[in-house]
């Protein structure tokens, strides 16, 4: 997507005074060397959670960050806060890196001739552009941080199914672990058809992401989860009850409640109110075990990912060389205008999409210690603008 | 007589607009009466013609600046606006479409208007009420679904807002001319309920064997999960989308030969 006339998002700007009062205090270590690829192969020190708040508007996900900072400060842990909504008016917290700062929404309404949703959206992928420098930031204060929490757009869909947003989370989730909060607003979500689709989007979620799902039941000081955890254990009451709220064929409810029965097993789950801090203590727990398994699971993934991609470039380059030593040997020496961007295709022709994906993705990575990284994420997330 | 329509709904960007235009103009082309509502208060700019506007009604744009909200509570009030307002000021608007009229609605993308907020769905029980048949089609963004598990993500989010609205549901990959190789996408519109429970368990960690199974018996049981491919730029792909929705709301079954339709010098396909 062109920026075309429209300044560059300025640096990144950040603020110093949200960070807890203890990180101050603890001695600037010295960056530790992580190795010529720039990426640790073995974590030789603990790397903060990245916790990336997700839910539908009006679930409550800004009140509860206001929460989570917070808590983060009372017990005396060490943590760093970003917002990712561009259209929000006032934050009750102090944020470290703010899109706002970064991006002016109304200014990209007006420059690029959209209504509020689509600036919203362009304002998210102009921030995405710059998002490694983000990262970057983040990975020179990792040493002092124990939680990176992270705020998102209003709308849920402009970050859920977005290829900014997908860049965003995967530029996080390579780099540390990282848990997607689901916000759930329990009070909207007491019939049995609501919740199921609510739990049916969060597991639709965890299958993009591939990241440990948190499911945190919010506003329980309005209406209480119990009902909830009552359907999540319950597959048979579950299903009555959904079979008495909708005109569903049984066949239907017991195949999507079965879906969901598999689903809860899969996840963690918590109800807070981020209005009278109830939860928070729980919250964290289950954070850290989700930080835990990311370790255990994703990292390992993610490492095999790599390795697999590192595996098949070499391949691929020698196969590349082989092609080349082959039509040499085959001009016997004589000038042959090679077309060669065809001739590759046509033998790589599994390639094809990594190498048009890989063209793209030269646009937008600047830093070559990311390329890795990049390439990797862009495969993945197939991603366009 | 029954009424027909189609709620076009899915993520913003998805193609929704871009799909209601091209539809007004193939049932143009082949001269069928169709007629496209806008029920999104956030839209902009209609490349086509529109009989039925929400925002002669109510617009984001008054509503924020108006009441100072943002756009999410903008788009809330504008919705449950509306539906206050269906039983006057959408009645009338919709009293101009006589029998076996086909209208197509523009929805807005945002999927808290079909989990949370009642207001879609009431909308659809009183076009129900009206003698409506009505069919979702969810428009997918095929630039998406790059890979299984965000097929099954796809799905899940379209089963997300179908168990809401319990009605006929057809999925639509749109933007298939944008791939830069469809064969991919084959195995995920027809799919294969062991290749992609094969493919889902390499994908994701071990411990979602159990979860992958239930996905894929759900996929193999019911074809509402089901996507069709649409490139907006073949009229035959399109002919191919309308098919199936007419199919899901039964639409030419009740049809009786109109006069125009005969053409006594032309060849009419068949002897009469």
């Amino acid at each position: 997507m062109e920026i075309g006339d429209f300044q560059a998002p300025s640096p990144m700007q950040e603020s110093e005074n949200a960070v807890s009062e203890s990180s101050k205090n603890s001695s600037e270590g010295s960056a530790e060397p992580f190795g010529s690829s720039g990426r640790p192969t073995v974590i030789a020190r603990k790397k903060p959670i990245v916790v990336i708040v997700i839910g539908m508007a009006g679930s409550g996900k800004t009140t509860l960050m206001h929460r989570l900072v917070a808590h983060v400060q009372t017990a005396r842990k060490r943590g760093y806060v970003l917002n990712l909504d561009p259209a929000v008016t006032s934050l009750p917290y102090t944020a470290n890196i703010d899109i706002r700062d970064t991006v002016n929404y109304k200014n990209v309404m007006k420059e690029y001739h959209l209504g509020p949703n689509g600036g919203i959206l362009t304002s998210l992928n102009l921030f995405a552009t710059k998002f490694d420098e983000v990262v970057n930031l983040v990975e020179r204060r990792e040493g002092e941080l124990d939680y990176v929490l992270v705020d998102t757009p209003g709308q849920i869909e402009i970050f859920t199914w977005s290829a900014s947003g997908s860049i965003i989370t995967e530029a996080f989730a390579s780099t540390f672990p990282t848990v997607v909060c689901y916000v759930v607003d329990t009070p909207r979500s007491l019939s049995p058809v609501t919740f199921m689709s609510n739990m049916l989007y969060a597991c639709g979620i965890l299958y993009k992401t591939r990241l440990p799902l948190l499911l945190a039941f919010n506003k329980v000081d309005v209406a209480q989860h119990q009902f909830a955890l009552e359907w999540m254990d319950d597959f048979e009451a579950f299903q009555a009850a959904v079979e008495n709220d909708s005109s569903y064929s049984s066949g239907l409810s017991r195949s999507l409640c079965l879906v969901l029965d598999e689903f809860y097993r899969n996840l963690r789950n918590v109800g807070v109110s981020a209005v009278t801090g109830v939860g928070m203590v729980d919250f964290f727990a289950k954070l850290d075990e989700s930080g835990t398994e990311y370790m255990q699971t994703y990292w390992v993934e993610l490492e095999r990912r790599r390795a697999e991609k590192e595996l098949r470039d070499t391949e691929r380059q020698q196969a590349n060389l082989a092609a080349l030593q082959r039509d040499l040997a085959e001009s016997n020496g004589q000038k042959v205008v090679l077309s060669t961007t065809r001739q590759m295709e046509e033998r790589n022709t599994e390639e094809e999409e990594v190498e048009e994906e890989e063209e793209e993705e030269e646009e937008y990575s600047e830093n070559d210690l990311d390329e890795e990284e990049s390439t990797e994420m862009f495969r993945e997330m197939g991603g366009r603008l | 007589m029954p009424r027909y329509a189609q709620l076009v709904i899915g993520p913003a960007g998805s193609g929704k607009s871009t799909y209601c235009q091209n539809v007004y103009q193939h049932c143009q082309s082949i001269k069928r009466t169709v007629h496209v509502v806008n029920l999104d208060p956030a839209a902009d700019h209609f490349e086509y013609p529109v009989s039925v506007d929400i925002r002669e009604l109510i617009s984001l744009e008054d509503v924020m600046e108006e009441l100072k909200l943002g756009p999410n509570g903008g788009l809330i009030y504008c919705m449950e606006y509306l539906e206050e307002n269906l039983e006057d000021w959408f009645s009338e608007q919709m009293e101009d479409y006589i029998d076996d009229d086909y209208l197509i609605f523009d929805c807005p993308g945002q999927i808290e208007l079909y989990s949370h907020i009642p207001v879609l769905r009431t909308f659809v029980d009183q076009l129900k009420r009206w003698d409506f048949n009505v069919c979702a089609v969810y428009m997918l963004d095929s630039q998406f679904v790059s890979d299984v598990t965000k097929y099954i993500s796809g799905c899940m989010a379209s089963l997300s807002a179908m168990v809401q609205l319990e009605l006929p549901h057809i999925n639509v990959l749109s933007k298939i001319d944008l791939l830069p190789s469809k064969r991919d996408l084959d195995k995920f519109l027809d799919p294969d309920a062991r290749l992609l429970l094969g493919d889902l368990n390499q994908q994701m960690a071990p411990r979602f064997a159990r979860l992958n199974q239930a996905l894929a018996e759900l996929v193999d049981d019911y074809s509402m999960v089901n996507f069709l491919p649409l490139d907006i730029t073949d009229e035959d792909s399109i002919q191919f989308v309308l098919s199936h929705i007419d199919n899901a709301i039964q639409y030419g079954e009740d049809a009786e030969p109109k006069a125009r339709d005969h053409d006594p010098d032309g060849d009419d396909g068949g002897g009469f």
